[in-house]
């Protein structure tokens, strides 16, 4: 196992170089630089000596493999530089954004869970009956909504019309992040909820079930303690997905809620063309994936006895 | 039973969310948060939404000498400059007493005796040049600007020698990156720094500013005792932010959203004309464009009228010039041909261009009159304007192909456009000379469709020489009126900003130069 999570961690070295360089290379080729679109953002006009100056001092004017080579050398001495357009350290800007990033992906997670599992659960149960028809179809609302939308119309309901919650900002503690929670855990509750009701229903028409059934063990006993734990594998792979999704961050949902994360500061680095900030938030998501993913495995490890068997069986 | 039991309950939570989203929002917000002060422990706290604070301006931090982070140290009342623009755009004394213009490259100026930096230190001369000759050594456009040579200082007073003449420098000095901060108490690692201005800012960061009134300020009284000034980049957002109660008062608002407070008694809104234009260049390299008739014809069949009151919604005034009304050289002093699809199209017949094929558009020699109009998303009034002129010149037989894109960069170096539409401030510092410099002369940075005219460039001449602001102003019109009897230029509307605020606010108007926004005198009534 320990071979396999080192052999794993080596991966990550070529999937980080491929994956920087060409994300260089990519906003390389975007039409204008920082200081372009800082002036065009800006509505005035600076003078050409002024822009080389500040070309200059930013290293713009390297080509580009040399640009990258300096990026590369600095980040192997721990340093990620810093950003064009703020001018502060890439590395503390990230750290500072990212605590708003992780609470929001926790909790919309642990929402999308508390949701999709039980009502995923109770739709297979009550497989082709009202309340099985009812969960498909605000499922499929869901959905259906875009998260720019869903966010709208809580903001709306529950910040305008009852006064409940903040329209946005984190100042309130806990309230203020239960509108971009549930905006995120409304779309993937939904789909989750879909996926667990698949699951189920399979792992109901299983053999294994009609035996434990004919053998007198008590329906709850087989849905909870055998259906729900073999059908984990499949919610745990799309939660995997989901959550690299979330920790690199959902810029709309940040923007509309004013929530401080790295999603937002992800796409201002894009439009910005602020290229230390792209390159560490491009770092980010790519250990984050090979991190999840590993996970992942070695959940599957602990889950399917199959895997876990058949490894030890080969060794 | 048990069936039946469960779709009531369902039906029952499904009816009290819909009847609670339909309630009126009165019933269940209290008439303080929507009318009364932000108060907390009986302290007046003014919270401000903002679109125009943030990392994309570049005006994070409250750093003068750094980009454009001098308008938020003056906009949010920290920092403030030499000279200050008046509703005019003319220049007033501010933390100045008075100046004297010694010769064409000197000019002595006097401070006020009685202002304290909110460090503790004394406003003099020697601050001043301190402030100053740091400005010009890291700063990207004020070295460029001021043209300094040395500075001096004794006493109350600073004088300034320019290695060439510059006669518009008490201008530039009042641009917010001449806002005056205490060098000795420096740059905090937050970008914080001492002012004189009514306010201290007591938290800065790339999304929020908080600021608490400076107790011992020169100018009077600070009537509110903090202010929070925060990013929302979302127009729903902030509009919902306001209606809830969250905010006091939002800048960059919707056109959409505005009647929602315009309205409505709760609010009020404040309005001013500013020097931003939208405007098109002509390309001088489109061989139809080269036809004094045919740039006549397109001025002549772009609907401002209909632009402004309709797609803007009356969110701009219609633009004869460069400049808006305001100004002493603005709208009012120039003539603009007028819109007139009737005349336009004769001017296209004389020009050749005829519809002989039936199909709407006018053409010569069998090619159809095309304009490629370029111009970009990043304000919301450009597209608009795009639309507003593809239907206007259709109704003349031209067809307009509108290429609305944020890689316009890559369009125009390429040469493939007819007419590009963009967004400018014209005279960020209250001085006509800058539209001139940067867009309209041979060499010009912004000059993209090659206008040339060489009593144009004699006149600019004579202005970059000329000290007297009057004289100024008579040459700015001049300059104004050769730019549009050329048709080189079509300027279509000057924006209108506008604050939305609780009704019971004071002190807080929009200024045409868009530099002032909060001050000693904002307050509750």
């Amino acid at each position: 196992m320990k071979k396999y999570i080192a052999k794993r961690l080596l991966q990550l070295i070529p999937i980080l170089l491929g994956i920087t360089l060409l994300s260089f290379a990519l906003m390389h080729s975007a039409s204008g630089d920082a200081v372009d679109i800082l002036e065009a953002n800006r509505g005035g006009v600076l003078s050409e000596e002024a822009k080389a100056k500040a070309r200059e001092e930013l290293g713009l004017d390297k080509p580009f493999l040399e640009q990258y080579a300096v990026w590369m050398k600095q980040v192997l001495t721990g340093d990620m530089g810093k950003s064009y357009v703020s001018g502060k350290p890439v590395f503390s800007t990230f750290v500072h954004k990212l605590p708003a990033t992780i609470a929001l992906t926790i909790a919309s997670v642990l929402v999308t869970i508390l949701l999709s599992v039980p009502l995923g659960v109770l739709a297979a149960v009550k497989q082709n009956r009202f309340l099985d028809y009812l969960i498909r179809f605000l499922s499929f609302i869901g959905n259906s909504l875009p998260n720019f939308f869903v966010s709208l119309l809580l903001i709306y309901f529950f910040a305008l019309k009852l006064g409940w919650f903040p329209v946005m900002g984190n100042a309130q503690g806990w309230k203020s992040i239960i509108l971009p929670t549930l905006t995120l855990a409304i779309a993937m509750a939904s789909k989750y909820t879909r996926q667990v009701r698949a699951s189920v229903l399979e792992e109901l028409n299983k053999e294994y079930v009609t035996g434990a059934r004919a053998r007198g063990v008590r329906e709850g006993r087989i849905l909870y303690f055998s259906v729900l734990k073999s059908s984990m594998l499949t919610i745990v792979t799309l939660l995997a997905l989901s959550i690299g999704s979330l920790l690199g961050g959902t810029a709309i949902v940040e923007s509309i809620f004013m929530w401080d994360g790295v999603g937002k500061m992800a796409v201002d680095a894009i439009t910005m063309r602020d290229y230390p900030v792209i390159q560490a938030y491009v770092i980010w998501m790519a250990v984050i994936y090979v991190a999840v993913n590993l996970i992942t495995d070695i959940l599957y490890h602990y889950l399917d006895p199959r895997i876990r068997l058949g490894q030890e069986g080969a060794a | 039973m048990k069936r039946r039991l469960t779709a009531v309950l369902i039906c029952t939570v499904l009816a009290a969310g819909i009847l609670a989203g339909c309630g009126n929002s009165e019933d269940k917000k209290g008439e303080d948060e929507k009318q009364g002060t932000t108060a907390q422990d009986g302290e007046k706290v003014f919270n401000y939404g903002t679109t125009a604070y943030g990392v994309e301006m570049g005006n994070t931090g409250l750093n003068p000498h750094d980009n454009y982070s001098g308008w938020s140290a003056v906009r949010y009342g920290v920092g403030e400059t030499l000279f200050k623009f008046t509703e005019h755009m003319e220049l007033e004394p501010w933390l100045a007493e008075s100046y004297e213009q010694v010769d064409e490259y000197t000019v002595k100026i006097t401070l006020k005796d009685n202002i304290m930096f909110t460090s503790g230190r004394k406003l003099d001369g020697q601050a001043v040049k301190e402030c100053l000759e740091d400005l010009v050594a890291v700063h990207d456009r004020a070295p460029g600007d001021l043209k300094i040579k040395e500075i001096t200082a004794d006493g109350l007073t600073v004088t300034i020698t320019s290695e060439e003449k510059v006669p518009a420098l008490l201008n530039y000095l009042s641009d917010p990156y001449g806002a005056i901060i205490d060098m000795e108490y420096g740059v905090t690692e937050d970008k914080n720094v001492a002012g004189t201005g009514p306010f201290i800012a007591e938290h800065v960061s790339d999304t929020e500013i908080s600021l608490r009134k400076n107790p011992e300020y020169w100018g009077g009284e600070v009537k509110m005792d903090s202010v929070n000034v925060k990013e929302i980049i979302d127009g729903d957002t902030l509009t919902m932010a306001l209606q809830s109660g969250e905010i006091d008062a939002a800048q960059g608002l919707p056109y959409a959203s505005l009647p929602l407070f315009q309205e409505n008694e709760s609010y009020k809104v404040s309005s001013v004309n500013t020097s931003r234009v939208f405007f098109a260049q002509l390309n001088y390299d489109t061989p139809a464009l080269q036809d004094d008739r045919v740039r006549k014809a397109i001025a002549m069949g772009i609907d401002k009228e209909g632009f402004t009151a309709g797609l803007l919604g009356g969110n701009g005034t219609p633009a004869s010039g460069i400049f808006p009304s305001n100004f002493s050289f603005g709208n009012e002093s120039v003539k603009a041909p007028e819109y007139n699809p009737e005349e336009g199209k004769k001017l296209l017949e004389e020009a050749g261009y005829t519809d002989t094929d039936g199909d709407g558009y006018a053409d010569k020699g069998g090619e159809p009159l095309v304009i490629r109009w370029l111009t970009y998303p990043g304000r919301q009034e450009l597209p608009l304007l795009a639309e507003s002129a593809q239907a206007t010149l259709k109704e003349m037989g031209i067809k307009v192909e509108v290429n609305n894109t944020a890689n316009q960069q890559d369009f125009l170096d390429k040469g493939e456009w007819d007419i590009y539409a963009s967004a400018f401030v014209t005279a960020p510092t209250g001085d006509p000379e800058y539209f001139f410099t940067t867009h309209c002369l041979k060499d010009s940075a912004k000059n993209r469709g090659k206008y040339y005219n060489e009593e144009l460039e004699a006149l600019e001449t004579q202005l970059h020489g000329e000290f007297d602001p009057a004289k100024r102003g008579e040459l700015a019109v001049k300059m104004q009126q050769i730019l549009l009897d050329d048709g080189g230029f079509i300027f279509a509307s000057h924006l209108k900003m506008s604050f939305a605020m609780k009704a019971n606010v004071t002190g807080f108007e929009a200024h045409p130069s868009d530099y002032y926004e909060i001050t000693a005198n904002l307050d509750y009534e």
